[in-house]
């Protein structure tokens, strides 16, 4: 390796996924230099259906519909349908980055190996290439926007090893040909867990879907609109979250109805306390006998699956939807204040060890995803411009960052532990905050 | 710096209706790294208003030069619903044209297209602006009492729902230009109400450059007006004498064309 080259002003942007183009365009507009280091040979990240770190299989749609799920300055067209297609979300992001003229800031096929700071602040970013040789340089700061929905979240179940029939992540799935003719299991209620076992009631044989506990599955459209729009209206007006809970158990139990009458288990908890479910098919499908709801793995037993309640499954293919961690190999845990197996940060972005280390993306909202990837990284701008222009205001928000980075952004609502909510925020509540932190750097007037 | 807004939940609630959307233009051979334009009519005007000379002249300037037609005008969709049409609509219009060009545009709104402009500006981060014989940012009350003072018949006739009858000397200085007011279309009710109740925009994305271009014999937007809205944006504006309110269609039209290009062609290059 050979002694770092000195380019002292430009940031670094590790990703070219939804985030890093958002962090991409929201850098430059407030004028920095930025370099863009992207493993793949296109924008996109997981929407670039097919590449190593794409979790999107054949069929995926958005969970949120459009106004929540775009970029607030670029919104998607309007031919697109209120949830589009992974296809269509690609597009999406290559138009961004043409339309912002991205891609000179962006070096593509080119992977970063190591993350390390340096004397001052800087960071010595090593990557490697195309022609497959290594080269570090320094950068001011550094933004991770690697993403955090590719690396799998592997459950233990006893006896899991000694099953006689096929295994896959859902990271594997790519498509319904694996189903065809098969007896499968599949395993988690998230909107993939959902989603696959929707999947495999239309294309295999028989289907079990195994879940911890019971939930709200919410339809995608009730009273012929996007279910999250109508229920934003209630956002808007501050509906306090006891108000907003009942509404939702009533519009629930006016349109899908009593989810134990389909022979799921009853909810153990208030809808807003995990990770919201999107899903109109799942709860008809169970109504028409392709799906077998069944509770959490006990133990596997060579060919036999037997489930908590004593009951057994003898699947073909057991399908693990049980999602994914984040995973960040280039950059010691240490920098990004990981404590109990996840990084503290404030907001989900700001580290309280490094001044000039951020992460985008890193959030798992209960609404879409790229809207508030935007204002994220408009906030790290924001930092970054006032550590310069304004260091007093930089530094009072130094203080939230040390003193801050439990907050949890929930709306109120008190979030089941698991690993899958360490990352959750109530969209509002988030955006609210970055809303805060963007205007007290900027120093902003009305 | 201006303060910006992330929760919006009654625009996601409520989003604007899907429409499609004539996109006329005229484009220079290849690239020649000038931003592309786009034009933005006025009330029950259309795309067309501006293909009659500006896109091509400026096409041959070099710039790549588009004209949209709001919903409910020119070849656009949604005339069966021009009624419940509302401002916000036309701005969610200009916003998806400029999101299809191929880089960020120069917008350019002409008098209720201004105030579309305006409006799209906050929520757009254009490259720069021009407003041309514009409605103010702020409420148009003022103007509305100047409307009613010049032409009380129109003014009438949009009180109770119907699209202001324009006549061509409200429009054009020059009696050959009168020919383009038979392709005048209908307006939205709502929208003639909002021309001068309507609250004042937020201020623009990223503060894109903006010029001001007042028509030395505009009938409907009166100098002091103009000055209010150069005044919103912290800049002087430019009049062009002797030319009527449609500065695009009047006799002498190369003149504003040319006073908006060349300044368009003045503008620092990004960073």
């Amino acid at each position: 390796m050979t002694a770092p080259e000195d380019v002292s002003s430009p940031v670094c942007v590790i990703g070219a996924g939804s985030s890093g183009l958002a962090a991409v365009k929201n850098l430059r507009e407030h004028g920095f230099a930025v370099e863009c280091f992207e493993r793949e040979e296109e924008v996109g990240g997981n929407w670039n259906f097919g590449a190593t770190n794409s979790r999107v299989y054949a069929s995926t749609h958005t969970i949120s519909s459009k106004p929540f799920t775009q970029y607030p300055d670029f919104p998607m067209p309007d031919h697109y349908p209120d949830y589009p297609h992974h296809s269509q979300l690609l597009e999406y992001f290559k138009r961004y980055a043409d339309h912002f003229g991205l891609r000179r800031h962006i070096r593509f096929a080119t992977r970063v190996e190591r993350v390390e700071p340096a004397q001052g602040g800087v960071w010595d970013v090593t990557v490697r290439g195309r022609d497959g040789a290594a080269r570090t340089r320094r950068y001011a700061a550094v933004l991770v926007a690697n993403g955090h929905n590719w690396y799998p979240k592997m459950p233990h179940y006893p006896g899991l090893d000694s099953f006689t029939g096929e295994v896959l992540h859902s990271a594997q799935y790519k498509g319904p040909e694996v189903l065809r003719g098969r007896t499968v299991l599949v395993v988690g209620a998230g909107n993939t867990g959902c989603d696959l076992a929707v999947e495999a009631a239309t294309n295999a044989e028989q289907v079990w879907h195994s879940t911890r506990r019971g939930y709200w599955y919410a339809p995608k459209f009730v009273f012929g609109r996007p279910s999250d729009q109508v229920a934003d209206f209630w956002l808007g007006v501050r509906a306090p979250l006891r108000l907003r809970q009942w509404l939702f158990k009533t519009t629930l139990r006016a349109t899908v109805g009593d989810l134990t009458r389909y022979g799921l288990p009853r909810p153990d908890h208030e809808p807003f306390e995990t990770h919201p479910i999107v899903n109109s098919q799942l709860v008809y499908h169970v109504g028409h006998g392709d799906i077998t709801p069944r509770p959490d793995l006990a133990q596997i037993d060579g060919a036999e699956v037997h489930f908590k309640d004593g009951s057994v499954a003898r699947p073909d293919l057991i399908i693990l939807a049980t999602g994914y961690l984040p995973k960040f190999s280039f950059l010691d845990h240490e920098h990004l204040n990981w404590t109990d197996g996840r990084p503290r940060l404030y907001q989900h972005i700001f580290t309280p060890k490094h001044e000039s280390l951020f992460v985008a993306g890193l959030i798992q909202p209960d609404s879409g995803q790229f809207t508030l990837a935007h204002w994220q990284t408009v906030a790290i701008a924001a930092y970054l411009r006032a550590r310069t222009e304004a260091p007093r205001r930089a530094h009072d928000f130094r203080g939230l960052v040390r003193t801050e980075s439990d907050r949890v952004f929930s709306g109120g609502a008190r979030y089941t532990d698991s690993t899958r909510h360490h990352f959750e925020v109530a969209h509002q509540d988030y955006l609210r905050s970055l809303e805060r932190t963007i205007n007290a750097l900027n120093g902003g007037r009305r | 710096m201006t303060r910006i807004k992330a929760v919006r939940p009654f625009e996601w609630a409520f989003p604007a209706r899907p429409a499609e959307r004539e996109l006329i233009s005229a484009l220079p051979d290849g690239d020649t790294g000038k931003p592309p334009l786009l034009f933005v009519h006025s009330l029950a005007h259309g795309a067309w208003c501006f293909a009659e000379h500006w896109l091509g002249a400026a096409a041959e300037r070099g710039f790549g030069a588009y004209a949209v037609s709001l919903r409910g005008h020119g070849g656009s969709s949604g005339g069966d619903r021009l009624r419940r049409t509302r401002l916000r609509d036309y701005v969610h219009d200009v916003i998806q044209a400029a999101a299809t060009l191929p880089s960020q545009p120069v917008l350019i709104g002409h008098s209720l297209g201004a105030l579309a402009v305006a409006r799209a500006l906050a929520r757009y981060p254009a490259r720069a602006a021009v407003l041309l014989a514009p409605v103010p940012p702020g409420q148009g009350v003022g103007l509305a009492v100047h409307l009613a003072r010049v032409a009380p018949a129109a003014m009438a006739r949009a009180v109770i729902g119907r699209t202001v009858p324009f006549r061509p000397e409200h429009l054009f200085h020059s009696s050959d230009a009168a020919v383009h007011l038979f392709r005048l279309g209908a307006e939205s009710p709502l929208v003639q109400y909002q021309l001068a109740l309507h609250r004042r925009p937020e201020r623009p994305l990223g503060e894109p450059p903006v010029l001001v271009v007042g028509a030395g014999e505009d009938r409907l937007v009166p100098p002091r007006v103009l000055a209010r809205t150069a005044r919103f944006y912290g800049t002087d504006p430019v009049v062009i004498p002797d030319i009527g309110h449609d500065l695009m269609l009047d006799a002498g039209w190369e003149r504003p064309l040319t006073t908006i290009l060349d300044w368009v062609e003045a503008l620092e290059e990004p960073a």
